[in-house]
């Protein structure tokens, strides 16, 4: 650790994980109520269960995002952060609004918390990821502008690099694209049009700026690859990811009202949308291949690979597979979504968090350069688990979305909707174990930060 | 002559290509926009079950009915579509009011259970009410079917 | 350690392609999305024949002939501007380049006139299926003529600064190949939508 205000990345690194354990915990509870219905009704509803697993994903992944930030750009603009004192301030702020959300929805029915949080002088709640109680939005946006604000001085006084100033500009994008969770009209299809001005141009928009903004810095890092080279690519990288992206926003936009030229018009862009990940993928294990130093930090090296292979399966592949509208026509709603969006979320935005706490976090706890042999074979290990069951997870949501879309969509008797869930349970119930395995994988990613902590760090043979 | 492919011209096109796209995107949501009304059933909204369909909504939202089901194919996969459901129903508000009131309040034992809301005989017409009022949107012939 | 022959044929004779890489890369993205829309144009023409060929009808050729010799011309020009920096003369090259993107923008007043006369009679992308696809593939292609004109206009004040010589003026004959592209593109899209029947 270079500068001692990178120190209050751990903090956030922290957060984030014990959030990401409480999302598979509530993922496993709603895996099983997809085959045993009535598990724990009527004290967590489906619904509730979902909200928590939905928002705990979306909070860490955030406080994560902001760790990153903390770590990587005083490295980058070398210089300290502007105020420590204001991160640590707004990550209290914000794991305790995160905290009360939680135990808001999982305390009370949704509607009271919806009269106890005033939802009726600015309704904002109800929709799908925009569960938060208006009050919690409010707060997040106060957080965020106190992040920007915070990068940003930092930037402006240091070194302004390429992978600053693209982070800033995908931060900034989130930060402003948030906004339209404020805007919920009572026409149902404007509602839709610009709830997805959130949810798609965050994750298929500015997110990936991020994403592609943290894998260049990793990169650089372990790889010793000319920065040039890797800041070139990565402006590429972006500019296809903005230039399919933007119009691929359309791909929402076939069946929700809005007129029917986006069938067209989004089909073609965002057919379009693996390119950024494809050349991702390329330029990750481009970038690997021409190295020019061994990196005793093996494992975020495999994180980092693992990013861009598994984000463009997820997100490119799967995405792909649904996103023409004829095809989309019968799948849209059904388990195909839902095996695209977790493979996609997981692929691209769990997987370059973990990739950057990776990389971070032994620096941020006193080593050197990486964590000893004992503890990178363990994250090795958990990310081998954890991918492969996210894997799993995908085909056996894909085989129930399959079965239900020809049962449900396109056969000439068309079977009602909780009929066709009782035939595809099978599926559910492998899609279960695998959570399992997944679970089972968390368990020694976190172990991994404990053992081995004792013994030297890992070092590369000099030849 | 440089032959090299610069970062330079990698950061204009990526600039260009944004602002470019961008620009683009605003000019097709304007026409959107302009094309909305022949579609999205304002006239419901302009009606005189324009207040209780918008009640309906403030109703949807406030008990996360999303959390289980999809409307228009987005959503949560646990429950069934539900903005055809007026159609499915046979274009019923009363088959709709009667089965959000016949939900148990202890669900269905072993089987996915909606909760009992306990609504008002206002709450129920309301939510109805916006049910069809989301029925009747042209969506370009989604669902496919009844089943949604 | 070999000594390194610094070789200055490069420097002297024109490679193929001229200017950067990346442009080229681009241009192929680029051509590859017309392309797409070109095929979806023909196969969905395939499928309504008559409603084509009835609404093409409704189209004014004069004007996008006209908009047709106006970009020829326009990548004339801009040919005339290369050559002119390749001779070092780069006042010369501002010359030719304020006359290519002249020539743009009479395309654009052209091209507003037209858009102007469907607006007015409320024909708009959801009208029918033609005019969907012909709104969207003339809008689409108006707006790279825009784009054009911007960078031939970036590259036209850069060579006012003197910052292209004989010897180094990737950047022109860069925005050079996007107009032409931007031509070429045109000389496709107008005899498919507004010709071939």
């Amino acid at each position: 650790m270079t500068y001692k205000s990178q120190s209050v990345a751990k903090l956030y690194f922290i957060a984030a994980i014990a959030l990401f354990a409480a999302q598979i915990l509530f993922g496993l509870i709603l895996g099983l109520q997809y085959v045993m219905g009535d598990f724990l009704f009527p004290h967590i509803p489906f619904n509730a269960a979902r909200m928590v697993h939905t928002n705990a994903l979306i909070v860490w992944l955030l406080m994560a995002f902001m760790g990153a930030a903390y770590y990587l750009v005083p490295e980058e603009s070398e210089t300290e952060l502007f105020s420590p004192l204001l991160a640590i301030l707004m990550f209290w702020i914000f794991l305790v609004a995160a905290g009360l959300t939680v135990a808001g929805y999982l305390l009370v029915p949704y509607s009271t918390l919806a009269e106890l949080t005033g939802n009726d002088l600015l309704p904002t709640m109800g929709r799908e990821f925009l569960e938060q109680p208006t009050i919690t939005k409010l707060g997040i946006v106060v957080v965020a502008l106190a992040f920007l604000f915070n990068i940003g001085m930092t930037i402006l006084k240091g070194r302004k690099t390429v992978i600053n100033l693209v982070l800033l500009l995908g931060l900034t994008g989130l930060a402003v694209f948030f906004l339209f969770a404020f805007y919920n009209p009572t026409n149902v299809v404007l509602d839709k049009y610009f709830w997805w001005w959130v949810v798609h141009l965050w994750v298929e928009g500015v997110w990936e700026l991020i994403l592609g903004s943290i894998l260049a810095f990793v990169l650089i890092k372990v790889t010793g690859v000319d920065r040039e080279v890797i800041e070139k690519w990565l402006y590429i990288i972006i500019a296809m990811t903005l230039i399919t992206g933007i119009i691929g926003t359309g791909h929402h936009y076939f069946w929700i009202g809005t007129p029917e030229y986006w069938q067209w018009w989004g089909s073609i862009f965002s057919a379009m949308e693996p390119i950024p990940f494809f050349m991702m993928t390329v330029f990750a294990f481009n970038m690997v291949n021409k190295r020019r130093r061994e990196h005793p930090n093996r494992a975020a090296t495999l994180w980092a690979l693992g990013t861009a292979v598994m984000a463009f399966l997820g997100a490119g592949v799967w995405g792909f597979l649904h996103t023409l509208s004829p095809v989309n026509y019968y799948t849209h709603g059904s388990q195909i979504t839902a095996a695209h969006g977790h493979m996609a979320f997981y692929g691209a935005y769990v997987m370059i968090n973990l990739t950057i706490i990776s990389y971070a976090m032994p620096l941020l706890r006193g080593r050197n350069a990486a964590n000893s042999n004992k503890s990178q074979i363990w994250e090795m290990w958990s990310f081998w688990l954890m991918t492969i069951a996210m894997v799993f997870i995908t085909l056996f949501l894909t085989g129930a979305g399959i079965l239900q879309v020809y049962l449900q969509r396109v056969a000439e008797n068309p079977q009602p909707f909780m009929v066709v869930q009782d035939q595809i349970a099978l599926f559910y119930w492998l899609r279960e174990i695998a959570g399992l395995m997944f679970f089972g994988g968390l368990v020694v990613y976190i172990a991994s930060f404990f053992v081995g902590q004792d013994e030297p760090e890992a070092t590369v043979a000099q030849s | 002559m440089a032959q090299a492919f610069t970062k330079t011209m990698a950061r204009n096109i990526f600039y260009g290509g944004t602002a470019f796209f961008f620009l683009l995107f605003l000019a097709l949501t304007f026409d959107s926009m302009g094309q909305l009304p022949n579609r999205d059933n304002r006239a419901a909204l302009e009606g005189e079950f324009g207040p209780k369909i918008a009640m309906g909504k403030i109703l949807w939202e406030e008990n996360d009915c999303i959390g289980c089901h999809t409307l228009l194919g987005e959503g949560a996969y646990f429950a069934p579509e539900l903005g055809n459901v007026y159609t499915r129903f046979g274009n019923s508000t009363d088959a709709i009011k009667g089965f959000i009131q016949s939900r148990p309040a202890d669900g269905i034992p072993g089987r996915r259970s909606m909760p009992q809301f306990n609504f008002s005989a206002e709450e129920l017409d309301a939510l109805a009410e916006f049910l069809k009022y989301v029925s009747e949107i042209n969506t370009a012939g989604w669902p496919p079917n009844t089943q949604g | 350690m070999q000594e390194q022959v610094i070789d200055t044929s490069d420097v002297l004779h024109d490679r193929h392609p001229p200017g950067d890489l990346a442009i080229w890369i681009f241009i192929l993205a680029e051509l590859s999305v017309f392309a797409v829309f070109f095929a979806a144009y023909a196969f969905t023409r395939m499928n309504n024949v008559e409603l084509f060929n009835e609404f093409q009808q409704h189209l004014d050729r004069q004007s996008a002939l006209l908009n047709t010799l106006t970009l020829i011309t326009s990548s004339y020009f801009v040919v005339r501007a290369v050559a002119a920096i390749k001779e070092n003369n780069h006042k010369l090259c501002v010359n030719w380049l304020l006359a290519a993107i002249s020539m743009g923008f009479l395309f654009v007043v052209i091209k507003s006139a037209e858009y102007a006369h469907h607006f007015g009679e409320g024909i708009n992308l959801s009208t029918n299926t033609f005019y969907m696809f012909y709104l969207s593939l003339t809008f689409f292609h108006f707006m790279h003529v825009i784009m054009g004109m911007v960078i031939l206009g970036a590259v036209a004040i850069k060579a006012k600064n003197g910052g292209y010589s004989d010897i180094e003026h990737t950047g022109v004959e860069t925005g050079a190949s996007y107009w032409h592209m931007v031509d070429l593109v045109w000389l496709i899209l107008f005899p498919l939508v507004y010709v071939m029947r």
